[in-house]
């Protein structure tokens, strides 16, 4: 269980880790196919660039956010003792 | 039960029993496989893909039959990570996004990759958001959530009544397009096949709720993945040698932008904010594959993008699935395993577009040569396709192909077996009732817990309460059916209507009321109605042509004015009671007990002394 002086800490840890993960990735979504026409010129693994990255490169990055997330938040959560019991 | 170590609770022997169902799934594809080698007669065949699979599902359904609450309401918070993910994705993708998407996807390539980047974007922004922080509180629908998060009855009333309108939406969606495909596998009419998905959906999940939902979803869920990946991965070895048709599309598809280039199609600029889907029906090839915003607009393609996110990342029928993970961290990584296997769906569904352009693209620079391929006439035989032979020179335009249908050309078109087009049609029906079932579960648990007995605290006897959620379900699939019959408008807008009025409504509201402790009841009242109401006004304004902006898009007007309306309301008014932000703290903790599950232990507590 947490402790009562250390719900501060932690939330604020919280909060940077969700802005570090989320600011991120909605800025590539959202601008990355904005640019898909110009990167189409160039080829990769055959695909139009643009094309490439804007599917195949966006789910990359999504299951990267996700995983990534997942890991460091429970390493948030152990190190203030938030975690749960096991 | 909550006391018992949380890695005890989950069964060992799943992989075991789903490992039995994938098997019997492929037994029966080899055996029909066969047996149509054999010659036994179409019918026979088609009965078998549609009746078996569904028998397998509610045999699932009603195995996990259950009288407890708290595995009916929430499956007794024991469905691992994976599987959790598993169910999720394919439910949030639902048999419009296999069949609608991959339609709009060879009609119309790269423009409606913003669909699919929504639903992405949606479960990662659910999982950093929303998720941890829903299973904590562990409350079984999103109204009971406000309504205890807020301490206010009305709310929670206001909460389902608005949540139900978008429910209905995408259950209609779900239910038409799975009665489409059991009408092509069938040969029967809709309304019929429409009556037998409603059958079957109360016979899987009316007994054993939201427990019976989570294991035969998982169930669909698979049978869907393979039928999605198998005649796919067969046309990729044909074509390109190897079994991983989301990787080596592309050489084929470098070729068919050069020869899309000499065919001429429309590259041009359109409006910012034009958003022109296929619609139903028969539909020409609308623009290059890989060239974007020709049909759908750069400020639109956003705009479609961050509305279907905060639907998908919000909605009510996908939320509560959370609350059935044994933990937090588990909750957080089923989000992980559901954007991992939902992206795995996008691309598969753009390699089947891509295939399907490709085998297309051979007959019209084959043209020379002189009849066309078989496949044509089979596939304008099922009306599945139209050919215009006017022309002097056949082009990609002389080509019509009916967008809920292209998946299930594939198979035709690359010439396999007719079990091949019996398994994609068993795979559609498959994620349609996998995503039918869990609106109509969430839509019961909403007018069972929150509307019948939402009207005080207290929970009503476990019999009682079981008789009216059962009830409920039954009523909910029910109506769904009932509404699916009666709207008969184009699926695809219907599930945008349906995320842009939940990302509006709860999107908003649901993240503030964990990140914004100020946020109070008028506030969370306020951001529901406004939301809402601004949602659909824009799309009625869309559909009537008021606005020039399509209804798909109303999610970029109404989150932030709900934002606004949600933090002005909040800061107008009194800040919330020392009670509540103490729930807040209580929540942003994923340690400690499950908070509703606490609160309901405590109110028995109090009714038994009494």
């Amino acid at each position: 269980m947490i402790e009562l002086k250390e719900r501060k800490p932690y939330w604020r840890h919280t909060k940077w880790q969700m802005i570090a993960s989320l600011a991120p990735f909605l800025l590539v979504i959202v601008v990355l196919p904005l640019y898909a026409e110009s990167l189409n010129v160039h080829k990769f693994l055959g695909f139009p660039l643009g094309y490439f990255l804007a599917a195949h490169g966006l789910f990359f990055i999504a299951v990267v956010t996700v995983a990534s997330f997942v890991n460091r938040q429970d390493v948030i959560d152990h190190w203030h003792g938030a975690h749960e019991d096991h | 039960m909550p006391l018992t170590s949380r890695t005890r609770l989950i069964n060992p022997r799943l992989g075991t029993y789903f490992g039995i169902f994938t098997s019997a799934f492929v037994g029966l594809f080899m055996l029909l496989l066969i047996l149509e080698q054999l010659g036994t007669p179409r019918d026979l065949l088609s009965i078998a893909m549609l009746a078996g699979p569904i028998l397998l599902y509610s045999a699932i359904g009603i195995a996990t039959f259950t009288r407890e609450p708290y595995e009916y309401f929430a499956a007794g918070r024991r469905v691992p990570a994976m599987y959790t993910g598993l169910a999720l994705s394919l439910s949030a993708m639902g048999a419009t996004g296999l069949v609608a998407i991959t339609g709009a996807f060879f009609l119309a390539g790269f423009d409606i990759l913003c669909l699919m980047l929504g639903g992405l974007a949606g479960f990662v922004v659910m999982a950093v958001l929303l998720a941890p922080f829903l299973r904590k509180f562990g409350a079984f629908t999103i109204p009971t959530y406000l309504g205890r998060r807020f301490d206010s009855r009305s709310l929670r009333l206001l909460a389902a009544a608005l949540l139900a309108v978008p429910m209905i939406l995408m259950l209609a969606a779900e239910l038409r397009i799975g009665a489409l495909a059991a009408a092509v596998l069938s040969g029967q009419s809709m309304s019929l096949t429409l009556l037998l998905l409603v059958v079957a959906i109360i016979a899987t999940v009316t007994l054993g709720g939201m427990r019976s939902l989570a294991w035969s979803s998982v169930a669909e869920a698979i049978a869907a993945l393979l039928a999605l990946l198998v005649p796919v991965a067969i046309v990729a070895v044909l074509v390109t040698y190897l079994p991983l048709p989301q990787l080596t599309t592309g050489p084929l598809l470098r070729s068919l932008v050069r020869r899309e280039l000499a065919q001429g199609l429309p590259i041009a600029e359109p409006p910012a904010f034009a958003f022109q889907l296929p619609g139903e029906g028969l539909s020409a090839i609308a623009k290059p594959f890989a060239t974007p915003f020709v049909t759908v607009g750069s400020g639109a393609f956003v705009a479609a993008t961050l509305t279907i996110m905060a639907g998908i990342a919000a909605a009510p029928w996908l939320l509560p699935r959370v609350a059935s993970t044994p933990g937090v961290y588990e909750a957080r990584k089923s989000l992980g395993w559901a954007t991992l296997l939902f992206g795995v769906i996008m691309l598969t569904i753009a390699s089947v577009a891509v295939f399907m352009r490709d085998f297309l693209m051979d007959i019209v620079v084959a043209r020379d040569a002189a009849p066309l391929p078989s496949w044509v006439g089979e596939l304008a035989n099922m009306g599945f396709a139209s050919v215009d032979n006017r022309a002097p020179q056949l082009g990609m335009t002389s080509f019509a192909f009916q967008r809920d249908a292209v998946l299930f050309s594939l198979p035709v078109a690359a010439g396999m077996p007719v079990v091949l087009l019996h398994l994609a049609l068993a795979g559609a029906i498959a994620a349609a009732l996998a995503a039918a079932g869990a609106v109509v579960v969430t839509l019961g648990h909403v007018l069972a817990e929150d509307v019948v007995a939402g009207l005080s605290w207290q929970p009503v006897e476990p019999q009682q309460r079981m008789l009216i959620a059962r009830l409920s379900i039954a009523g909910a699939a029910a109506l769904g059916g009932l509404v699916a019959t009666l709207a008969p408008t184009d699926p695809l807008k219907l599930m945008l209507w349906s995320l842009a009025l939940t990302g509006s409504t709860a999107f908003p509201v649901l993240v503030l009321s964990i990140w914004w402790k100020r946020l109070n009841t008028f506030g969370a009242t306020a951001g529901l109605s406004t939301g809402f109401a601004v949602a659909t006004l824009a799309i009625l304004a869309g559909e009537a042509g008021i606005l020039g902006w399509d209804g798909a898009l109303a999610g970029i007007f109404g989150i932030p004015s709900a934002t606004l309306a949600a933090v002005t309301a909040s800061l107008a008014t009194p800040v919330p009671s020392r009670l509540l932000l103490e729930l807040v703290h209580e929540i942003r903790v994923p340690g400690g007990h499950i908070v509703y599950d606490h609160e309901m232990r405590m109110l028995r507590m109090k009714r038994r002394q009494r």
